[in-house]
Formats: structure tokens, sequence, C-alpha cells
């Protein structure tokens, strides 16, 4: 491997290995911190790691998982394969794209490069409220380097966006109409027309934040005419859209996979495609739903809102469920993942809607009834979509498809695992458990729960294991997989595993958004 | 009109009238103003975008395109490889990182930075 070539490759393809690697690296470390958090928390009042050490734990996890893992995870996803979707070459700006990289990946070190510092890493949750956050609390640099990491992760997504929407719009190879395009090529236009909406808000934030620290300015600090509710309001803005930026690209990747094992074409693809849209904008107008028990913000318009989303995101399920309705289908690896993330996501879904009722809310706010909700949807949902993702497009990024049946072991490792870790902290939430706290009293069944969640953690960590097993043992074999080993439908899968320095050697017409599919079978051809 | 542009104006239209619903139902400054310039932001875009489809010709766009509609002159082929990203990646995380340990390293980022944009432009004529 000829280390220079990646160190200054611009080829999109190239860069999207670098972000898929980086952020599975990234997901490594975030596990390993929450074993030790589930280790911690085993048994009522622990003593494994001490409060400073438990409370950076969980900040690295929370930030790692959401700024460096599962979006970076999907913007990788999309470097690989948005070209090669619509027929393209390149992205739109090649420098910018590898620029976009290494802020992400430096970021990301920068933020963990806080650990080595004298108080440690930040240690004030992913969240970072102020006045916690502020310097008169949180006096160590392992704050400062969280914030100046932050910002370069955020400059860095955006630039991607840009990018992204760009060489969608300019880039499609002739036919090739916007009403042709894969989903997942949609839905990461949705998500990237959501990170030009929200993450300068979040830029916007931690400058102010770091203006406050360095420079003695004082937007979040009460005593000096700020307030702490701003930085709310501004993280917030950019926090819960960020979800959806965590959660439509992966929608994109089921809804790529789901028609293939179904052996027919997506059901509703004009629903889904406005769905996903719908999801976005109204994701811009529920950030204060987070914030319910301040008693700052207007509860009943942020429920509304809230309540609307799971509308459309009802619509995809029955989209979904409506693909596989009849349909031929099978349960490879890849298919196995992508039905795990529709239950698991489902249930995050519905405890989600139950939390956007403020009468709920007040007794769930900051209790593990809400960790356990959003790790349905991001763990459950998202990081399902991940291994997802991975078991289907490896075969077109290395040329070798991974083992199966070790395949299907880490499928059912994860899917017990992650329920038996994550469904009784609902009941813990209940019984009162708040969360970020290092332990707890030996009362009630909160020892119980407690117990089952990290044996059930222990588990999902062995089905990490299996895959990095199966990654090492697939790249030995390299046994080849062929253009298209899976017999699917869009134009990634027309080209050569992996696919040649500048995309494609030749081209299929395009006249629907299965183009291979038509290519493959003129008889059954469907023309839009 | 094209599906890009409608978008834009779409997404536009939907924060003008987020925007307002906000403000008329909560009567809050800091949340209205987020929506406002959201909607500012899109709506400058779907302008630009205005603009630059005036003469755009996508053979994207165009349904019943074939593949000989998109050939034009041969430019030949383009490397896949610049050191200017990396570098211009170090050197902005040394302009922010030096904000917080050392002006000296911030100083050398600055320093750094300005010389790959100078690359840049050189290497752009």
């Amino acid at each position: 491997m000829n280390l220079l070539a990646w160190l200054t490759t611009t080829d999109h393809k190239r860069i999207g290995i670098l972000y898929l690697t980086t952020s599975l690296f990234y997901l490594l470390v975030a596990g390993a911190l929450a074993l030790g958090i589930r280790t911690q928390l085993a048994r009522p009042e622990n003593t494994v790691v001490d409060a400073h050490t438990y409370a950076q734990m969980f900040t690295l996890h929370g930030t790692a998982m959401i700024f460096l893992v599962i979006a970076p995870f999907a913007l990788g996803l999309a470097n690989f394969l948005i070209p090669l979707q619509i027929g393209a070459a390149e992205m739109a700006f090649p420098r910018l794209n590898a620029t976009s990289y290494w802020l992400f990946l430096f970021g990301g070190l920068v933020v963990f490069g806080g650990a080595a510092s004298a108080e440690g890493a930040a240690a004030t949750g992913w969240t970072a409220y102020a006045p916690l956050s502020e310097i008169a609390v949180s006096t160590g640099i392992g704050q400062d380097l969280w914030i100046v990491g932050v910002f370069l992760v955020s400059v860095a997504t955006i630039l991607t966006a840009i990018n992204l929407i760009t060489t969608t719009f300019v880039y499609r190879a002739p036919g090739m109409t916007m009403w042709r395009l894969p989903i997942f090529t949609w839905e990461m236009v949705a998500t990237s027309l959501l990170i030009f909406m929200a993450f300068p808000a979040l830029a916007a934030d931690l400058l102010l934040l770091f203006v406050d620290r360095r420079f003695g300015g004082h937007a979040f600090d009460p005593n000096g005419g700020g307030s702490a509710v701003l930085w709310q309001h501004l993280f917030w803005f950019f926090g819960h859209p960020e979800v959806y930026v965590m959660i439509l690209p992966y929608f994109g990747v089921i809804s790529e996979i789901i028609p293939v094992f179904s052996r027919k074409p997506i059901f509703g693809y004009t629903g889904l495609v406005l769905s996903a849209f719908a999801i976005a904008g109204l994701s811009m107008g529920v950030w204060a739903h987070h914030m319910f028990t301040t008693g700052a913000v207007n509860n009943p318009f942020f429920s509304f809102v809230s309540f609307l989303i799971a509308v459309p995101t009802g619509v995809k399920f029955f989209n979904w469920i409506g693909t596989m309705w009849r349909g031929s289908i099978t349960f490879p690896t890849p298919m196995l993942f992508s039905v795990g993330f529709l239950l698991n996501f489902l249930f995050g879904g519905v405890t989600g809607v139950m939390v956007a009722s403020p009468p709920i809310d007040y007794h769930a706010q900051d209790s593990y009834f809400v960790v356990a909700h959003f790790h349905y949807t991001l763990g459950g949902g998202s990081l399902f979509a991940i291994f997802a993702a991975l078991f289907f497009w490896w075969p077109k990024m290395f040329g070798s498809l991974l083992d199966e049946r070790l395949g299907k072991l880490c499928f059912w490792l994860l899917f017990v695992g992650f329920n038996v870790t994550f469904l009784p902290m609902h009941l813990a939430g209940i019984d009162g458990m708040p969360r970020r706290v290092v332990t707890y009293a030996d009362m009630g069944a909160l020892p119980l729960l407690n117990l089952i969640a990290t044996l059930g953690s222990y588990v999902m960590a062995a089905g990490v294991v299996v895959f990095v097993v199966n990654v090492v043992l697939t790249m030995r074999r390299r046994i080849p997989a062929g253009n298209d080993p899976w017999g699917a439908n869009s134009l990634e899968w027309w080209t050569s595993s992996p696919p040649h320095e500048h995309g494609f050697t030749s081209l299929p017409p395009i006249r629907s958004e299965r183009p291979v599919f038509d290519a493959r079978h003129p008889e059954v051809a469907v023309r839009r | 009109m094209t599906t890009g542009l409608r978008l834009f104006i779409s997404s536009g239209a939907f924060s003008i009238a987020i925007a307002v619903s906000y403000w008329l139902v909560a009567h809050e400054v800091v949340g209205t103003f987020l929506l406002g310039f959201m909607a500012l932001a899109l709506s400058f875009v779907a302008g630009y975008m205005i603009v630059a489809e005036r003469e755009a010709d996508l053979v994207g766009d165009r349904g019943d395109a074939q593949r000989a509609d998109a050939a034009g002159e041969v430019v030949g082929s383009f490397s896949v490889h610049s050191p200017l990203p990396v570098w211009a990646a170090l050197a902005l995380t040394g302009i922010v990182l030096g904000l917080v340990v050392s002006p000296v390293l911030a100083g050398l980022g600055l320093v750094a930075a300005l010389a790959v944009g100078a690359l840049f432009i050189v290497q752009s004529r």
C-alpha cells in the first residue's frame, strides 16, 4: 500500500474508504468506552472508575458516536457511492473533498487529545451545556480542545454537504434525472440540506463558548448579561436536525437493500423521496423539545411539530413493508441487519413519540428512559444500518464478499446483545435512574436491570469481535465477488469491483431508477 | 425550472412559513432569528440557482439524453492526487489548536494556510 498515494488522494472512492475506516476506528474506541461505562454500572456503588473519569468517558463516547462515527460514516458512504450512483467520474470539488476528510480526522484527534492534558478530556457530556462548560467550572484545556475539535469536524461536515449537493445537481450522467436518482442519493441530498441549515448554528455556538472561555465573553454567563438557555437554543437548533443527519442516510441504505433482497422495485419511490424532505423540514422546527423542562420554550408548538414527524417516518415504514410484501425475500446478512434496523428503529420511534409529549417528558427527562430511547434509534437504527451497508457494499469497495456465516453470527450477537442491553434501561429510567451518574444505590430492581444491561453490552462486543475476524479473514482470502454479486439495481453495480479510478468505462442507458436492472432484464424494463 | 431549484424554493418557503408561525405562536426572539436566518440562507441559494440556471443545460436533466450528448472536447485525464488538501487541513488545525495551546503554533498555522492558498492560486492558473 502506497502511503503517499493515500495521503494525497482526491479520488472520491479512496476518500470514502478513508472516512469509513476512520469512523470505524472511532467506533471501536467509543465502543470500548461504552464497555467501561457498563462495567462501572454493573454493580451498585461500584468503584472501577472515579466520577471525573466516568464523566470524561461518557463525554468522549457520546462525542465520538455523534460527531465521529454515525454521521461521518454516512458521509464516507456518500463519498464512495454518490458519484457512482449518478454516473459521475468524481465529486464536484475533489480537493475540497479531501480537505474535508483531513479536517474531520484532525478534529477527532484534537477532541481525544484532551485526554492527554493534566485535567483530562472534556467532561461535560456531548451536549457541553453552559454554564457547566464555562471556564469557571470546567477549567482544563480538555474542554477547549473539545470545542475546537468539534468546530473542525463541523466545518468539514458543512464543506462535504456543499460538495454532495453540487455533485448531485450538476454531475449526473445523461438521462439520470433527479427523479431517477437512487433513494440513497436522495436521502443524502436531504441530509446535506439539513447539514447546510443546522451545522452553522453549532459552529456559531462553539465560537461563542470559546470566546467566553478564552477571551472573557459573557454570551452564556447570566452574571455578565448572557443566557445559559441561549446555548441550549443554538445547540439544539443543530442537535435535533443532527439526529436526522444520523438517520436519513441510513433510511437510504435500507431503501437500497430491501428491494434487492425482496426481488421487487421499491414501493412508493416518490413517497419515500418526499417523506425524506418532510422529515428534514419538520426536524428544523422541533429543537426545543429537548428543552421542555427549562420552562423557557413554547411546549405545545414543539410537541405538535415533533408528533408530526412521525407521519413521514410512518410513510417510510409503509414503503419498506410494501416493498417486502409478496416479494421473493431472502435473508443474507445485509437483509438481516435491515430487518433488525426496522424492528429496533420502530421501537425507538415509538418511545420518541412518547417523550415528545411534555407530560411524559417531564418524568423521563435526563433518565435512562431517554438513554434507551435514543440508543434504539441511533444504535439499533443507524448502527445496524451501518453493518447492513458494510456487508452490502463491501464487495463493491474491495472486490470480495464478507463471510456469510460469520456475518449472520455477528448479526445475532449484535441483535440479542443490543436488546438485552437497552431494553432494561427503559425500566431503569421509569424506576428513576438518572443518566450520567457514576453509580447508584442498591435499591429496587436497579442492580438487576443494570447487570443485565452490562451482560448485553459484552454480547454486543463479541459481535463486533466476530465482525473484525470476518474482515481479517476476507482480506486474506480475497475471493472475487464479481461486479454485481447481489443482482442489484443502481448504477454502482455496473462498474467493476473495486471500481476503476475514474468510475466507469461504460454506462448503460438510464431510463428509470433501476438502470442496471433494466440493462440486464430489458424484457421487463420500466420507463419513467 | 429544475427539480433542484424547486427543492430550494420550496425549502425556503417552508422556512419562512415556519419562522412566521413560530413567532406568532411563541413570541420568542432567538428561535425566530434562527429560523429567519435559515430561510434567508435557503432563499439566497434559490436566488443564486435562478440566476445560474439561465445558461445551464445539463444532460442529466434530460430524461431522453444519450451518452453521446455528454460528449465534448477531449480534455484528457485528470490527476487524482494533490498534496494541498492535507496541508490545508494541517494549517487550519494548527490555527485553531494554536489558539488553545500556543500563539506560536497559531501563527505557524496562519503562515502555512497562506502558503497553501498561494500555491492553490498558482496551480489553478
